[in-house]
């Protein structure tokens, strides 16, 4: 066991290696950069922005350098904690992610949340009551979730929510608390912007669950044990909680290796049109506009928490199941 | 000779080419401005409290001892309360800059006739547009107290234009000319003076524009950061903290004035940033020692603070609808106006319509430096320049996207401008296929495929892709009408959009041979605004980027100028940087519309577009209808937000 989590660590840094060449390499194909790229906006405007200027800008921070330095320089930075340098905030990358990071994850933890409590019990009953209109119809509701684009349905959401409730559009908050600190009036309000966002990116998860909840469970119910608890006369909630539903939260776990960075990351197209104020459009901002440090370093945070989210997930597998703790030792 | 700059600006605007040809340098001197006698300051409710308490020096000191003062009166405004919050919607930390641009207070601003009239200065003397002597106003103070006096040109002269570090490709081109650059002297502290051997016509326009030309700057507060006023270590350990490389990035972070980023920045503005980025909502507050006030004796601006709230760019029409902005235009379109009219019954607001001024809301510009040699000569060819604009039905485009709104147009300058002419406009603007199609038959484009489609000299089928940027939708509109019509020609035209800077690159790179865009920037010149638009100076000009970038890298870069037609261009626009009188800049810029609309070197639609602007019912001051454009007019700036005011709330 100890060996596998050694071995499953030290892979952890030629993966994040490669990916950050990868990232790196990808962002620089471009044939334009950030500084060309504001020009040309500033143009659009009939502002001007003069070569000279731009090639001061490019000098300024480190362009003028060939790529292959500038990525050692990157990686070396983000080793000791320098994320590099936003050219559009003109800040340091890391302080611009982290007063957002913060409502991201309270967005987050709460769409799972929310997630669990609609997907096991329907998850639960469809399995029980196979083919049944109850099935039937939670299923249909589930799936009308996840079909339904999100963004479509963030746009009627909120129009409704100003029409009926009087919120402000979009935000996590009345702008009125923006960069106040915490405070209950402020808190309230986050809540009450909170639950558009988290029904919204909520339904599709809540969909996709109640399919996979039923179908573990279905194949578990099944199983002889199921039929050999029953005959001994155990209570049916007691037979279904304690075996077959234990037994089907494995994929759940392994899970967990996804939910990481969906915590960070979670639901960027809906942040965009519900103009949250979580990373997902910061992260889109930065790429639409090659701001290379900032996207790049997000990108390499997203896959830190994949890498580790994965290791999480197949270390608490082997804690959790001794099936495969089992087979893990005799492959040995 | 001495002349109130203002005084003189309005006779040559006035008296038109009669005045104009005695020549700039023997300008008469001029009656002073009417200026009325302002009443004794009144303290500002916003800082009373801080004046009581001795924080803040009361009104009359801190207003400079000859403040401009704003006639409302004569402008046929209102005189205002202060106080009250403007709250505006914006797209990003960038649009930071729109303050600056809204704000407009400048060393010399235009007012709303297009007159230049000295706004920070307290007057400005102009000799043949050689020798500029600057007045400051006595007791002018930067918006933390300190004074605003000639050291404060003095170091961006000599400590920032002319500094490897800080501008390494020298002084900005608007200081230079003939590539020259000026003697500069203090006469004393509130007297600068520039002085170049040639005419320098461009100076005042870029003093006075959206984006101004920065020849000042707070001096008192950039010193920390430059090592030959500073402490060494102290300033070591300020770069360390800014986690930049050295000294000259934390100067050129830490002093930007276009975008207004750092709140510790002193500024001349109406309105200063309060809140540090990263953040969500900025505020402005006002500038206790801004230079304006009204005859009643209040200082301006009367509104107290500006609240920036960033937002998705396309959420905003909504969140406008909501009733969450007071003044608000950037990201709304004409496409909004009856969504936002719509929330006049539940909001307080109005929307009102303001006229644009591009030189036309979409153009079709033809590639003159693509890379395909048999578009390329056919692009270059005058005549079917012509044909594909009088192959356009400008009428139906007017009728069905612009509900007949708009004014059928080529790419020119519009009739507000007074170097606008009636043939400008005209020229292969009406409607006539069947020219058209002569035109293209006379080129050789005889041949026809059992389409109809004409057919190419090598065989080809004459298809074209117009490239567009993603951003506006209203284009791909546009062109589904102009396909239709350029089918009648027999030539197939599809539209394709991608996001601006990919648009950007392909044109660049010659790749793209028609594109539609916004037509010329400044379609509301006078003579005195440098003729910009007309001639290829930079690579953003789609219809000769090539050529725009070898003028613009001095010969390095680009593709050099081999069509005499716009070669012409390029000549009478050195000649007008190099004018002595309006007559001659008049001149000159006639040559060129005239030329610029004869050659159809880009393809116009329609301009006079709308601009809907919503303004809450609770704001005064706001025109019913006025021009919106960047240049001139900086959006709001030539309209004096600070002049704005609001209801006072009802107790």
């Amino acid at each position: 066991m100890l060996t596998y989590l050694v071995r499953r660590v030290l892979i952890i840094i030629p993966t994040l290696f490669v990916t950050s060449a990868l990232i790196f390499t990808v962002m620089s194909l471009s044939p334009s950069d950030y500084f060309t790229n504001l020009a040309a906006e500033m143009a659009a405007q009939g502002e001007k922005v003069d070569t000279g200027r731009i090639a001061f800008l490019k000098k300024e921070y480190g362009f003028d350098k060939p790529p292959v330095e500038r990525y050692f320089l990157w990686v070396g930075g983000m080793l000791h904690g320098d994320f590099g340098y936003s050219f559009e905030y003109q800040l340091p990358v890391k302080d611009i992610v982290g007063d957002r990071v913060v409502l991201t994850m309270l967005l987050s933890f709460t769409t799972i949340v929310f997630t669990w409590l609609v997907a096991f019990p329907i998850g639960i009953y469809s399995a029980t009551h196979q083919y049944s209109w109850g099935d039937y119809g939670l299923t249909t509701l589930g799936l009308l979730g996840l079909a339904i684009p999100h963004f479509l349905l963030a746009l009627v959401f909120m129009y409704f929510a100003n029409l009926w409730f009087g919120l402000s559009i979009g935000g996590l908050m009345d702008p009125r608390y923006f960069d106040k600190p915490m405070s209950w009036a402020k808190f309230v309000s986050v809540l009450s912007h909170l639950w558009i966002p988290v029904i919204i990116i909520g339904t599709a998860g809540t969909g996709s669950m109640i399919r996979a909840v039923r179908a573990n469970l279905l194949e578990e119910l099944q199983k002889q044990y199921v039929t050999t608890a029953r005959a001994k006369g155990l209570h049916p909630f007691k037979v279904l909680m304690k075996y077959p539903f234990r037994m089907s939260l494995n994929f759940f776990i392994s899970d967990i290796g996804s939910i990481l960075p969906a915590i960070i990351s979670g639901g960027e197209l809906v942040a965009i049109v519900l103009s949250l104020q979580t990373t997902g459009p910061l992260l889109i901002r930065a790429l639409q506009s090659q701001d290379m440090y900032l996207a790049g370093s997000f990108l390499m945070f997203l896959a830190t928490l994949t890498v580790v989210g994965v290791l999480v997930s197949d270390v608490a597998l082997a804690f959790l199941d001794p099936r495969i703790r089992m087979q893990g030792g005799a492959t040995k | 000779m001495k002349v109130v700059l203002a005084c003189l600006l309005a006779l040559w605007f006035a008296a038109g080419l009669a005045r104009a040809d005695e020549g700039a340098g023997s300008a008469a001197a001029a009656p002073p401005e009417t200026v009325p006698a302002a009443a004794a300051p009144v303290e500002t409710p916003f800082f009373a409290a801080a004046v009581a308490k001795g924080k803040l020096p009361p009104v009359a000191e801190r207003l400079p001892k000859d403040p401009r003062v704003v006639d409302l009166a004569a402008m046929k405004r209102e005189v205002g309360v202060p106080g009250g919050a403007w709250r505006m919607l914006m797209g990003d930390q960038r649009d930071l800059r729109m303050m600056t641009i809204y704000s407009y207070a400048r060393l010399v601003t235009l007012n709303d006739k297009l007159d230049f009239v000295p706004d920070i200065l307290a007057s400005l003397d102009n000799q043949d547009d050689k020798v500029f002597t600057l007045h400051l106003r006595d007791g002018h103070k930067w918006s933390d107290g300190q004074p605003f006096t000639a050291e404060d040109f003095r170091y961006y002269w000599d400590d920032v234009a002319n500094d490897k570090r800080l501008s390494p490709s020298g002084p900005d081109p608007a200081l230079l000319a003939n590539g020259k650059p000026p003697k500069f002297e203090v006469i004393d502290p509130l007297t600068v003076r520039y002085t170049w051997a040639d005419p320098n016509p461009g100076f005042l326009p870029a003093l006075a524009a959206a984006q101004p030309l920065y020849i000042f700057m707070p001096a008192h507060y950039l010193k920390q950061f430059n090592p030959k006023y500073a402490d060494k270590d102290k300033l070591a350990g300020l770069v360390k903290a800014a986690h930049v490389m050295d000294w000259g990035a934390l100067h050129e972070r830490r002093g930007r004035q276009y975008r207004p980023e750092n709140p510790k920045l002193p500024t001349l503005e109406p309105w200063r940033n309060t809140t540090k980025p990263p953040a969500e909502e900025f505020i402005f507050e006002r500038n206790p020692y801004f230079h304006r006030d009204d005859t009643a004796g209040h200082q301006l601006p009367y509104i107290d603070t500006v609240r920036m709230v960033l937002s998705t760019s396309s959420l905003i029409p909504a969140k406008t609808v909501s009733g969450e902005a007071d003044l608000q235009a950037r990201y709304l379109n004409f496409e909004d106006y009856t969504f936002l009219k719509g929330a006049e019954r539940i909001h307080d607001f109005q929307t009102r319509l303001w006229e644009q001024g591009f030189g036309s809301y979409a153009a079709i510009l033809p590639n003159l430096n693509c890379k395909d040699p048999d578009w390329r000569k056919l692009v270059r060819d005058v005549r079917f320049r012509r044909a594909l604009s009088l192959g356009i039905n400008r009428h139906d485009i007017n009728q069905v996207i612009f509900f007949g709104l708009a004014r059928e147009s080529a790419d020119t300058v519009l009739p507000q401008s007074p170097l606008y002419k009636p043939e400008y406009a005209a020229a292969y603007s009406n409607y006539d296929p069947a020219a058209a199609n002569a035109l293209l038959d006379a080129i050789g484009l005889d041949k026809r495929d059992k389409d109809g489609v004409r057919l190419m000299p090598d065989g080809r089928r004459l298809e074209v892709t117009v490239e567009g940027p993603g951003q506006d939708t209203t284009y791909g509109d546009i062109m589904e009408l102009v396909t239709s019509d350029w089918a009648k020609l027999g030539i197939r035209a599809f539209s394709h959009t991608s996001h601006l800077d990919i648009f950007r690159q392909r044109i660049l790179s010659g790749d793209t041979v028609l594109s539609i865009y916004q037509g010329i920037d400044n379609g509301v010149p006078t003579a005195e605004f440098e003729p910009l638009d007309l001639a290829p100076l930079r690579d953003s000009q789609y219809q000769w980027s090539g050529f725009g970038l070898n003028l613009e890298s001095a010969g390095h870069q680009g593709i050099k100028i081999d069509m005499p037609e716009v070669q012409r261009l390029v000549d009478l626009y050195r000649e007008w940087r190099r004018s002595e009188t309006i007559a001659d800049q008049r001149r000159i810029w006639g040559e060129m519309l005239s030329l610029y609309s004869q050659q159809v070197f880009s393809i116009g639609i329609v301009n006079g577009t709308q601009q809907p602007v919503v303004v809450s019912n609770r704001l005064h001051n706001v025109p019913e209808k006025a021009l919106f454009s960047f240049e001139p007019g900086s959006y709001f700036g030539i309209y004096m937000p600070d002049t704005f005011w609001f209801d006072p709330p009802k107790s």
